[in-house]
């Protein structure tokens, strides 16, 4: 007990003298730390994305496999894409900044079907869109509506003042037309579900891209510590 | 010039594709398809007839463009030019290697855990301890 009690006051002791000289050494190890669970953090959140994209992907090549086989495979075809001058309706803005910034903003934000809608409205960071669908997944209250996506409420919530909440989501619907009429006029439902995997798929790549960014950013900080420590 | 602080700008950009027909298709669904005037497109669709060469030459232009962003590859195309991908280190364009329908993902092969894996090796953790 009384050599319990010298190792618990050698211990203090020791802490102690590590908080005087080392309030430094303290803080030093405190944000190495935080470096390592940094990193870890958005390792682990890498993983999961990825996995959901597997997911979401598999669907979506599902689906499509079932529009061919109602629609006819030279219906949907690579053949039929189209070849003629136009932009991406679906684009990235990227914040160009100094990586070696500690700053937290996303790189990436997707912008979806902002062709003919203004830009400030309908682009979102891939953090916000992620969010919103995982809190719709454990709800589990979210049904699938035929010819309008869960994306078409975002840009409602997204589009505040401007242009009228139903005038964007006209077009983006319009652009989603566009976008299908490619494969012909009418097409199967199958092919619209194909449409609304793949969009969420882009917004987990988004988040993906952020993601990845961060961790090699957290990476960066780590490695430059363990470099500092060897001799 | 002398003293330049970095500044954020935001600028718009597109999503490339080096994928197979199904993904290309899909992500074109999306809207993510892109043509300009001289018919160069910001995707390349992969079959048995492409090309290692054909791949690696779309990955250097993808690559080296400013308006694309990001570079979704299939990771089985990815492994394909696997040494250009692993020497590849911009942060813009972010490369993202994805699944595709007949070869899942494997956490392995991705190049951006391959650079940190580093972290989990014995050396590294050894060296830091000494």
């Amino acid at each position: 007990m009384g050599e319990g009690e010298a190792t618990g006051s050698i211990e203090i002791a020791g802490q102690n003298q590590h908080k005087d000289e080392g309030g430094e050494v303290g803080f030093e190890a405190k944000d190495q730390n935080l470096n390592i669970l940094e990193f870890l953090d958005s390792l682990d959140s890498y993983l999961i994305l990825m996995d959901s994209l597997s997911s979401t992907l598999r669907q979506g090549w599902f689906e499509l496999a079932g529009a061919r086989h109602s629609m006819g495979a030279s219906r949907i075809n690579s053949a039929l894409l189209d070849l003629k001058n136009h932009s991406a309706a679906t684009h990235l803005h990227a914040n160009h900044h100094d990586f070696e910034s500690s700053a937290r903003e996303p790189l990436f934000r997707l912008c979806k079907w902002a062709s003919s809608v203004d830009t400030r409205e309908c682009c979102s960071s891939g953090d916000e869109i992620g969010k919103e669908k995982l809190q719709e997944k454990f709800d589990g209250t979210q049904l699938r509506r035929r010819g309008t996506a869960p994306s078409s409420e975002l840009q409602e919530k997204v589009s505040k003042d401007g242009v009228s909440q139903p005038v964007v989501n006209n077009m983006v619907q319009k652009e989603r037309a566009k976008s299908l009429s490619v494969f012909g006029t009418l097409v199967s439902p199958k092919l619209r579900a194909a449409q609304f995997s793949f969009e969420t798929a882009l917004e987990t790549l988004v988040q993906i891209a952020n993601m990845r960014s961060s961790m090699l950013s957290a990476f960066d900080e780590v490695k430059k510590e363990l470099d500092v420590m060897k001799p | 010039m002398a003293g330049r602080t970095p500044i954020a700008s935001k600028s718009s950009a597109l999503i490339a594709m080096i994928a197979d027909e199904d993904t290309v298709t899909g992500f074109l669904l999306a809207g993510v398809g892109n043509v300009d005037l001289r018919r160069k497109t910001n995707y390349l669709i992969v079959d048995s007839k492409t090309t290692v060469k054909a791949i690696e030459d779309t990955f250097k232009e993808f690559t080296s463009r400013e308006d694309i962003a990001i570079v979704l590859i299939s990771q089985y195309i990815a492994n394909m030019i696997r040494f250009l991908v692993d020497s590849y280190n911009k942060p813009v364009p972010a490369i993202l290697e994805i699944p595709s329908k007949d070869h899942p993902y494997d956490p392995a092969h991705d190049s951006v855990l391959s650079r940190v894996k580093y972290l989990f090796s014995a050396e590294s953790v050894a060296s830091g301890r000494r």
